[in-house]
Formats: C-alpha cells, structure tokens, sequence
C-alpha cells in the first residue's frame, strides 16, 4: 500500500512538469509535411515509443525535438524543460542519443573518444565520469583501444556510455536495436533495463514488441500526424497491432 | 470516397495566374523593342569610332623589372599603345548587344543572390525557387555575354581561332565571365548531386551567396595581376562620349534586353510553380486512387481500434475469472 | 547476459557546469591531431601526392631544354600542387566527421556552431601547412634554385619567408572557405568531384593574386617587394571577407 501511494505521489509530481511538450510541431518544405502539427505532453521518467511506417516522419520528430532540425510555423517545443528554439544549448547539455549510428570516432581509443564528449560537454572532473561509466559499462578492459576493432555489441555499449556522459535527464533513442544481432540487443535490453528509471526515453522502432515492452506510453504516427497517443496501461495489444497494421498500409511507401 | 471534381477544379485553379500574364506582355514588348534597338543600331546610328591609346602600366616600360611574365616581344600590342580595330564597323554594332547582356547577367546574379538570403532567412521554398530560375536566366545571359563578347574580341582584333584564345585569357571582364559560367554550372552540378529537396535548396543559396560575392574579386584581381597590355573594351567607347544617334539604340536595347530577361525569368517561375502545384495534385490523386479502400481518417481508425480494445478487455476479464 | 553496476547510470540533475567554449574548440583540434597521429591518413596522403604531382611537373617539363627559364611558371605550378594536395586533405577531414555521423553527435553537444567551423578549419590549416612544410623545399629545390638561371645567378629569388608567408596566407585561404565547401560536398553525391567544381571558382580571384605575389618573389627582380605586398594586400582582403561570409553560411550548411 505505502509503495502504492509513493508511486503515485511520484506520478502526480511528474505529471506537475513534462519532460517533453510538443505543441503544434510541424516540420515542412513546400507542400510536403515531414511533421504536421504534433502535439503531446511526457511525464518526467516516462518511456515513449514512437511507431509508424516509414517516411512518417518519425526521426524528423527526434530531430526536431533536439534541435537539430528548426520547426516550421508556430509550433512549439520544450525537452527537460526548455525550448529547442530559444533555449536550445541548455536542452541540448540534458539530452542523449543512442542512434543506430555509433557516432564514435572509430580511429580513436575508447577513452578518447569518451573524453572528446566529455570536453564538448564540459563535464567537470572528466577521468572520474569517465571511470565511472567504464565501469558501468564493464569495457575498462577495452578503454586503450581503438573503436574501430570492437564488436557491435561493445560499439553500442561505448555509444550509450557516451550519451550517458552528461548526466543527461531525456535519452532519444533513434532505432537503437536496427543491425544488432540478437546477442547485441540482449545486451542493450539489459542496458536499458538497468537505466529505465532514471531518465525520460523517446524510442523510434520498428519492433512493435519490444517497444511496447519496454514502454509506458507509446505514440503511432502516419503521415507526419498523430494517430495514437496513450499510456501503454490503457493499450489492448492485439487491438494495438491491427492499427500498427493499418497504419503501415496506409503510410506511404 | 475520390470526388474528381475537387482535382478538377484544383487544375483550374493552376492555370490561372497573373505572373504569366504579365511575363506575356514583357516579353513581346522587350522583343518590339530589342528588335527596334537592332533595326536602328544598323540604319540610323552613325559610325562613331575612336582610335584611342591606353595607357601602359609603368613597370612594365622599365626594362630592368621582369616581374609581369609579358616581355615586350610577347606584347601583342604596339607598343605605344594605340589599339586598332580590325573591323570597326562590327566592333562597333555588336557593343549595343553585349553591353545589355552583359548588365542583364550581373542583375540577373544578384536577384537570384538576393533571393538566396531571402531563402535562408525565411527557409520558403518559393524563394528558392525564384533564386533557382535567377541562376537559370543568369546562364543564359552568361553565355550570351560570352559569345557577344568574343564576336567582338574578333573584330577588334583578331581573325584567327587561335590569337583569340590569347586574347579571351587576357581581358579581365570575360575571365570574370569565364569564372562566372563555372559559377554557373557548379550550382546545377552540386544541385543535382544533393538527395532532399530542402539540402539542395540551402546548398544552392550558400553557394549563391558566396559566388557572388566572389565575382567582384575575381574582377578586381584580374585587373590587378594583369600582365599585358590592358586591352580595349565596348564599355570604353563610353567614355568618348556617345553620339545621341547611337546613345538611343543603346537606351532602347538596354530596356528592350531587360524586359525579355525578366519576361524570360518570369515565365520559368510561373512554369515551375505550376508544375510543383501540378505535382503535388497528382500525388494526391495517385495516393487516393490506389489507397481508396484503405483510405480511411484517423478517427475512423480509432473508433476500429477503441472496439477492439473493448472486446480485449473483455476477454481479459474472462480469463481472470475462469483464473 | 553481463549484469550491469548502476555506478555511473544513476546519477541524475547534475549540478551543470559551465560551457566553455575554449575547452570545446580545444577538444576538437586535440581530437583530429589524435586521430592523425594514429592514422597519419591526411599528411601521408596529402604528402605522397604532392610528391607524386612534382613527378608529373618532371614529365612535363622534360622536353623543354636548357633555354627555358622554369622559374617563370614555378608560381604557378607550386599554387597547383597546393590546390591539388589541400582538395584531397579537405575532403578526407571532412569524411571524416561524416561516415558515422560523428557530426550529428558534435550538433548534439552544447557547442556554438561557429566553434565547429573554427576548428575544424584550424586543424585543416594545421595539416595543409605540415605537409606544405615538406613538399615545398623539395619543390624549390627542383624548380627554383636547382633552374639554370638561379644557378648562374641571373635570378635572385626574394627571401624565403616571403614565399612562407605568401603560402600561409593561401593556406589560410584554402582551409577556410574550404572546410564550408567540404562540408556541402561530402553530404553529396560524387564528393571529390563536387569540391573540385565548387572550390576551383571560388579560389581563382585567391589563387591569382598568389601566383602574382610568389611569382615576383620567385623573380626576384627590382621593386618586387611592392608587388608582393599588394598582391598579399589582395589575398588578406580576400581572406577576410570570404572567411566571413563562410564563418557566417557553415550555421545554415549544419542546419539541414
């Protein structure tokens, strides 16, 4: 009962501040809209996965959301609590990625690499983090290699080591699983597993299961637009996947 | 439900416009008035032609300094400086052609330059496209200059092929043009090696920006690191003052050449914006024609799904109590 | 299935330091000098080819005899070798930043655009300057004081920092506008051509005034010095306002 009554103290003071407010985001050259007019509120600490087909602007969102691609038109958006067009530096020290894309230099050591973010960021006390995280992520065996020669597991281990570095309190997760054979993405389930609680997710898959499985909202986009958005408590599955189905039949090609 | 009256009349609504309209009349205007500027320049105008001297660069008359590369026996030029024309008489006629042309091309650049700042400050794509069509008419004019300039360069100077050649890499202005067709065509080249309408676009105006301003150093230097003699140009007749006959023609040209440009430039916007609209128009209709039976909103969708999940919950709540 | 220690995962709203601009410049330089030093892909490459193009200036220059005065040209063809060697280093820096996306994670960081732009132009200058330090006395070896009328004296080249000079301020140049436009070319198709294509026009009023300026200290003949001068006059106005413009364009080349 008293766990009972902490978690929904936790929810309720969530609830009070979103981690991520979209309002009205659209993205668009010309007639074409990549993003039209998404509008949803995140709770902080939640797990959000983004379904739909491809080209439904999926990954334009995550851009968009941080910073890297300007919103079209009024729109408006804030991550951690800031807006990723006025406010985008302080959004952008809260945010990590984890892409398919390692987005490590590969002809540096690990520990260089590691430290190269660790400068970017302006991380004080850079060895110690960086001890830190090789630790946690069990690769201080490793930390004088170079990159290039590590298995894709370990690569995406260093990846979430390096968006790990800044301590940041949203985590983006840009199809994290696509091109991992199933022993990797043992690995990053357990990964993710161990940090689920600590940061706010946004997660772009493909895999309807695993996303529901580790989500606790999801979000179905077609076509730039919203057509589901619900806690994954209110989502029959079954239901779930014959929209999943729908949308992607409809979704262009 | 495909209601073909609404592509219908979204067609209509494309081919209406008052861009082309307009396009329309400046175009035969400018042609009217190109065409009267030709007329006159050949019947009306009076010969007026100058022999006049330029003046020598004073190092390159100090014997001792070898720092130009042209030594004397490689000046093609008397070396008191007179220059000759060979056939003044076309040297003279083609001048009112090449020197609107030539003005037309410069104006052209900076409006397509213009429109590239106005693109990456509002990120609208009719703004790339009017600075697209900008570099498109720029090419066109570019190489009118060209070619109206090295008529010229012949009957100034020269009557064989090969002595031109010389001549085209010593005078700074189509060294300036030679530099600007590369402008030119490095825009459509990287253009068209770009994926993603909006890269092109952002690509193209910073390329734009940057070769245009450029163009006046590539000028500048030209004229700076010149090492023969500076050579006669059209423009220069300008300075001896024009004959009012031949000062008319030139003014009429000069308006005549910039209503055809900007007809020329209009017209292909109006095109391109039709076929964008066009494009856009058949997409719809492709994606309705082919998507009709799935082609169901999104509240549709919902209402299906909500069902769904209804009947979900409900087989749950057997399941628990058979549990 | 390795068990993760939450160390390090746990930690949240961290007490958020200060950015520090001069530490994120410095990062990157340290980052690519790294990453030279254990590749050695840029000066390697770069160097080599610079060689192998004094080769093809041997060819070239086999047939013309003992009349022909090389130093002439030797301008001209030491500013080609430049142009082709930087065009290889620039492109591989920037391919660099791109294949694994590394640019987007450096987007991602809280850095002001125009640090990107800054460094990574510092560290192309750096490299295109290291391999110039080696090609270059092996090129004025060949073609300018081993040339006949060096040899008996006819000629006497301007000092060497003059040339140093001329080519530092080219080099600053090249890495300047050419890291915006090995930005544009490695995000499209057919890299190495689209750079050759963008950046030969936008270097020729640079190039020019080079050529000028060296040639006359290469002459060394009476009153070359004002023609350099103004001559670098030129390529430092150039270099002003072109580096300007780019500095001011890479924000909307990162924005896409």
């Amino acid at each position: 009962m008293a766990e009972y009554v902490h978690n929904n103290n936790q929810a309720e003071a969530a609830s009070d501040t979103p981690a991520i407010i979209a309002r009205g985001v659209s993205r668009s050259f010309g007639p074409r809209k990549a993003v039209d007019d998404v509008s949803f509120e995140l709770p902080e600490k939640a797990f959000l996965s983004i379904f739909g087909p491809n080209g439904a602007g999926k990954t334009t969102l995550l851009k968009v959301l941080s910073t890297l691609l300007p919103i079209t038109g009024k729109g408006s958006a804030s991550v951690a609590g800031f807006d990723v067009k006025t406010q985008a530096d302080e959004l952008r020290r809260r945010l990590g990625i984890i892409s398919h894309n390692p987005l490590l230099y590969p002809d540096l050591s690990a520990e260089e690499n590691l430290r190269f973010f660790a400068d970017l960021y302006c991380i004080p006390n850079p060895e110690e983090r960086i001890d830190e995280l090789f630790e946690a992520v069990e690769l201080k065996h490793r930390r004088y290699d170079v990159v290039r020669g590590f298995s894709r597991g370990m690569t995406q281990r260093m990846s979430i080591a390096r968006a790990l570095l800044p301590k940041p309190e949203v985590l983006f997760l840009d199809e994290p699983y696509s091109g991992l054979d199933p022993h990797a993405s043992e690995i990053l389930d357990s990964l993710i597993a161990n940090i689920r609680g600590n940061h706010t997710f946004v997660m772009v898959s493909h895999d309807l299961d695993k996303g529901l499985e580790l989500a606790s909202h999801a979000l179905i986009l077609s076509r730039g637009q919203i057509v589901l958005y619900d806690k994954t408590d209110n989502i029959e599955k079954e239901a779930f996947r014959g929209l999943y189905r729908k949308v992607v039949g409809l979704g262009v090609s | 439900m495909i209601r073909m009256s609404d592509f219908l009349s979204k067609l209509r609504n494309i081919s209406q416009g008052q861009e082309l309209k307009i396009a329309i009349v400046l175009a035969i205007l400018g042609g009217i008035l190109t065409t009267v500027a030709f007329v006159m320049a050949f019947t009306t105008a009076n010969m007026q032609y100058h022999d006049f001297t330029v003046n020598l660069p004073t190092f390159q008359t100090n014997p001792e300094t070898r720092i130009p590369l042209a030594t004397p026996e490689f000046q093609p030029q008397p070396p008191d400086g007179t220059v000759n024309y060979l056939n003044p008489w076309f040297s003279q006629k083609i001048f009112y052609f090449h020197v609107p042309v030539a003005w037309l091309s410069l104006m052209m650049f900076t409006l397509s330059a213009i429109f590239a700042a106005i693109f990456l400050k509002t990120r609208n794509p009719k703004s790339d496209l009017r600075s697209r069509i900008g570099m498109e008419t720029t090419l066109i004019f570019t190489l009118g200059t060209m070619i109206s300039g090295s008529m010229w360069t012949r009957a100034a100077w020269v009557n064989s092929w090969g002595e031109m050649a010389g001549k085209l890499l010593s005078e700074p202005r189509l060294v300036t043009y030679t530099v600007m067709l590369m402008f030119v065509v490095a825009y459509f080249v990287l253009r068209r090696s770009v994926d993603g309408e909006e890269k092109k676009a952002t690509y193209g105006a910073v390329f734009t920006l940057l070769a245009w301003l450029i163009v006046p150093f590539s000028y500048a230097f030209t004229r700076l690191t010149q090492h023969t003699i500076p050579q006669a140009h059209p423009a220069d007749a300008l300075n001896t003052g024009m004959d009012p006959s031949n000062l008319l023609p030139f003014i009429v040209c000069i308006f005549g050449m910039s209503m055809l440009g900007y007809a020329i430039y209009t017209l292909r916007v109006a095109e391109e914006k039709k076929r964008m609209q066009l494009e856009v128009i058949k997409e719809d209709l492709e994606d309705a024609l082919s998507d009709s039976h799935k082609q169901v909103g999104h509240a549709d969708l919902m209402q299906q799904y909500s069902a769904a999940a209804v009947l979900g919950t409900a087989t749950d709540k057997t399941e628990n109590k058979e549990a | 299935m390795p068990a993760l220690k939450a160390t390090g995962l746990d930690a949240l709203h961290p007490v958020l330091p200060n950015i520090s601009s001069w530490r994120q410049y410095k990062a990157i330089l340290r980052k690519d000098i790294a990453q030279e030093l254990r590749t050695r892909e840029m000066v390697t490459s770069m160097g080599l080819y610079g060689m192998l193009v004094l080769v093809i200036y041997y060819i070239a220059l086999s047939q013309t005899g003992l009349d022909f005065d090389v130093t002439r040209i030797a301008a001209g063809l030491l500013l080609l070798m430049i142009v082709f060697t930087s065009m290889l280093g620039l492109n591989r820096s920037m391919i660099h930043e791109h294949d694994q996306g590394q640019l987007e994670a450096l987007l991602l960081a809280p850095i002001d655009r125009p640090i990107i732009f800054l460094a990574k132009a510092t560290t192309n200058l750096l490299f295109l300057l290291i391999v110039q330090i080696v090609v270059v006395p092996v090129f004025y070896i060949m073609y300018v004081s081993g040339s006949l009328p060096v040899q008996l004296g006819e000629i006497v080249p301007g000092p060497w920092w003059m040339i140093a000079l001329g080519l530092t301020i080219g080099s600053i140049g090249v890495a300047g506008v050419g890291t915006l436009l090995a930005t544009i070319s490695v995000n499209s198709k057919g890299r190495d051509f689209i750079l050759a294509v963008l950046f030969i026009p936008v270097m020729y009023p640079l190039l020019l005034v080079l050529v000028a300026a060296l040639n006359a200290v290469i002459g060394g003949a009476v009153g070359f010095e004002s023609v350099f001068w103004m001559n670098i006059a030129g390529a430092a106005i150039y270099n002003a306002v072109v580096i300007a413009a780019a500095f001011v364009l890479y924000d909307f080349i990162l924005g896409v």
